[in-house]
């Protein structure tokens, strides 16, 4: 069974992995988008994460 | 000749409705039929994890007689994972289980990965509609 952050790895992996075969039509070009919008999925998230913790106390 | 010139120019929609029924039914296999096999690939990893992840979470997926509005659109973004919905049953033997979170996000990580196929499919019949010869051409142009 997957933690919320596991499932968050998960999803932000396979959705970055299928947009950047959607959008990108070479190797190079699919690997760096791939990566990006990994890396900007953990943040955003990351950063809503951080600005609701105050509302849950 | 000049018939099968003509056939090679002309959008094939036949072939894109193919290639989309495919894509429909196994993620990647419309890519694959139409010889993308890296995308073909890519598609269903990414589909494949995402839905049997969701169904291991012990997420929901939503019955073609939901009632509420947004049950109904659930259940339209679930039909997109194709086989995973129809064998959901067989795959997630314990049953739905929303009372804890994971179950939660399992839930809306199935209907991510239905609709993450939709999109999958639109791309099949583009590249399946393509005629020939310029799909042809674009390989060539690709490879150099």
């Amino acid at each position: 069974m997957l933690n919320h952050f596991q499932a968050m790895l998960v999803f932000a992996f396979c959705v970055s992995l299928a947009f950047a075969f959607l959008t990108k039509r070479r190797l190079g070009e699919r690997i760096r988008y791939a990566v990006w919008a990994f890396l900007a999925f953990m943040l955003v998230a990351v950063g809503i994460g951080w600005l609701m913790f105050p509302f849950s106390h | 000749m000049a018939k099968t010139e003509q056939a090679d120019t002309h959008p094939s929609t036949g072939r894109g409705l193919l290639a989309a029924l495919c894509a429909w039914i196994v993620p990647g296999l419309g890519h694959a039929m139409l010889g993308r096999w890296a995308k073909a690939v890519a598609y269903f990893v990414a589909v494949s994890v995402l839905a049997i992840s969701a169904l291991a979470m012990r997420g929901e997926v939503l019955p073609a007689a939901s009632t509420d509005a947004f049950d109904r659109l659930g259940f339209v973004a679930d039909l997109g994972t194709g086989a995973y919905y129809f064998f959901s049953g067989t795959l997630e033997r314990q049953g739905a289980d929303v009372s804890k979170a994971p179950g939660d996000y399992g839930t809306r990580i199935f209907a991510a990965a239905g609709v993450l196929n939709f999109l999958i499919i639109m791309e099949a019949y583009e590249i399946g509609r393509r005629p020939p010869r310029r799909e042809a051409a674009e390989t060539q142009t690709k490879a150099a």
